[in-house]
């Protein structure tokens, strides 16, 4: 299967275009409709300009960001979130680094560095006044929107335009800028609707942060299907219970959740002996590996009637690559329930991928999902895209840095990582970027930072050795309160503990799972 | 809910048995989705549905049994 090159700009235009009048967002309770969102995109696309170039939006969770997002590649610019939770320096860092011009936010007089202009998000009130459910009184439904349409039908986009910027973790502690083309964004959003078979009846619940690519996942192949996309406070709230009330009275019918959320969730279910709400058809789950015991208590719920899917996918290769029903209706029945031990599959690779298994059995994904590259860093961007002949001829492949074998029936499973990267709730992150970060502290004199499984997910655990004896007291508290104002919260270990020297390798390296294996129960 | 009922879920969610009435749970090497097990279990000890930020506001044995106490 083949997805013709159509942007996912138009793709939502002419989601909007048939379901008017339907909910596109609801939030808390409000919606709007397509009609209106489809006005908002519009006007904001128009105070950006065409071809605005990289535009960062400071992010909320709400229909404000979804419209700059929209906006921003309806005016062919280039998306790149700000996380307003980073601190100060480290989203200058990153609009620097993804050489962002512009920056909107959805509440006026956010402060911004020199040489980025600041632009006011276009009231939705004013946006979409004349995109109300009533308007069809006085105009045909889609007058409107066609009009003001064609001025922004004249910017023209390509494939290979970028669509958005996004930042994984990098070894030298300066996050990589990943720039995601249009045609790779538009062609797995196709993709995904495919695999999802979203339909304009699907609720589906705004999760991911939208600071990260698995919200694109949530928020595009929802929009393009004219399915509505429901955020709500209680889904964060951290309470299982009012989040299983706002699912039902929300009528959600699609959950995306990072595996480690989701054991959480199975956790609960089993213990409060809870039942899922009836509107639930399908939950996808990616990010880190199932826990093969969490699936087996999934199992035993009542939920052969809702379809659970595992998920594979890197910022570099663009959302997913590979997805396999678990249990459900579409899922490979299994003589057996699932074991503590077993590795739970990633999946097979979806129609728009190729994948080679390298050396040492790593991953390696090609095809027209792969980003262009990391923005300003050719080392690192020659480092993971690589040029490979398999007999037709070279073509680009992206190095996942993954290890995966296959089961009988061809998915792949993850059997680790060739490099020391690790998932920390679904976001990559290098131990060496965070031992850059803490190195950079003054009393600090040696660090090593491993991965430390605690209750079904991955923390980070910082090892500090003093630099001079006279430095240790609340030498913990100090690196962890230095840290909170440098990097984002994924980043900051959860457990910082002080030692009196490192493990180190026959080679002299630093042995970051041998200082932990030795120093782990001294940390609880 | 008392506090030694409320040290008692932190215990048993650290896994460590070193937790006082002033014990801090995310200095402890708490994380939000061991949050989620501690709201649960209070949510089920009690009835009394706190949420992230109530759990940040009171994140001690002591604190958290006096704000279920305020709310119950």
């Amino acid at each position: 299967m083949s997805y013709p090159y159509c942007d996912v700009t138009k793709a939502f235009a002419d989601a909007a275009g048939r379901h008017p009048d339907r909910p596109a967002i609801a939030h808390n309770g409000r919606s709007l409709t397509y009609a209106e969102l489809d006005a908002w995109v519009r006007a904001t696309a128009r105070r950006l300009g065409p071809r605005p170039g990289v535009v960062g939006v400071v992010t909320s969770r709400s229909a404000a960001t979804v419209a700059c997002l929209l906006g921003t590649l309806a005016a062919g610019g280039t998306y790149c979130p700000i996380d307003p939770a980073h601190p100060e320096p480290r989203r200058r860092a990153l609009m620097s680094a993804s050489g962002c011009r512009l920056v909107i936010a959805a509440e006026p007089g956010a402060s911004v560095p020199p040489g980025v202009r600041p632009v006011d998000l276009p009231d939705r009130a004013e946006a979409t006044r004349n995109a109300g459910p009533d308007r069809a009184d006085s105009a045909p439904s889609s007058a409107s929107s066609r009009v003001a349409g064609s001025a922004l039908d004249a910017v023209p986009v390509a494939a290979d335009d970028p669509a958005y910027i996004l930042f994984t973790s990098g070894s030298t502690g300066e996050p990589k800028p990943v720039v995601t083309p249009r045609g790779a964004v538009s062609t797995v959003v196709g993709a995904l609707r495919d695999l999802f078979g979203l339909t304009p009846a699907d609720r589906v619940l705004q999760f991911a942060s939208l600071n990260w690519d698995t919200c694109f996942e949530e928020i595009l192949p929802t929009l393009t299907a004219g399915a509505a996309l429901v955020f709500h406070d209680d889904a964060y709230s951290g309470s299982f219970r009012r989040m299983l009330r706002m699912i039902d009275a929300e009528r959600i019918t699609v959950l995306d959740l990072p595996s480690a959320f989701w054991h959480e969730l199975v956790r609960h279910l089993v213990e409060e002996r809870a039942a899922l709400p009836a509107s639930l058809r399908l939950v996808v789950v990616g990010g880190e590996a199932v826990n093969p015991v969490r699936l087996a208590d999934w199992c035993a719920l009542d939920t052969a009637a809702i379809r659970l899917v595992n998920t594979y996918g890197c910022t570099e290769t663009t959302l997913i690559t590979h997805a396999v029903d678990l249990h459900g209706p579409l899922a490979a029945r299994r003589a057996a329930p699932w074991r503590a031990g077993e590795r739970v599959p990633i999946g097979h690779a979806l129609p728009h991928v190729r994948q080679h298994l390298g050396e040492g059995g790593e991953l390696l994904v090609g095809g027209p999902s792969l980003a262009l590259g990391y923005r300003g860093r050719p080392d690192a961007t020659a480092e993971r895209f690589v040029e490979i002949d398999l007999g037709a001829g070279p073509e680009r492949y992206f190095r996942t840095g993954d290890r995966v074998g296959r089961t009988p029936d061809g998915a792949l499973v993850h059997e680790g990582r060739l490099d020391h990267e690790l998932k920390v709730r679904g976001v990559r992150v290098d131990p060496a970027e965070v031992e850059a970060q803490i190195a950079g502290h003054p009393q600090v004199g040696a660090v090593a930072v491993a991965g430390a499984v605690v209750a079904d997910h991955t923390t980070l655990a910082a090892y500090i050795v003093p630099r001079s004896p006279s430095g240790v007291v609340a030498l913990a508290d100090d690196v962890l309160s230095y840290l909170r104002d440098r990097v984002p919260s994924h980043l900051v270990p959860s457990r910082i503990t002080v030692v009196p020297e490192l493990v180190y390798t026959a080679s002299g390296k630093v042995d970051r799972a041998g200082s932990h294996r030795r120093y782990a129960s001294a940390a609880v | 809910m008392n506090v030694d009922a409320v040290s008692d879920i932190f215990r048993r969610v650290l896994e460590n048995a070193e937790v006082s009435a002033d014990s801090d749970f995310f200095v402890m090497g708490g994380d939000s989705l061991l949050a989620t097990r501690v709201l649960s279990a209070i949510a089920r000890a009690c009835g009394v549905e706190l949420d992230f930020d109530d759990f940040a506001d009171a994140p001690t044995p002591g604190a958290l049994a006096k704000k279920i106490a305020s709310m119950a």
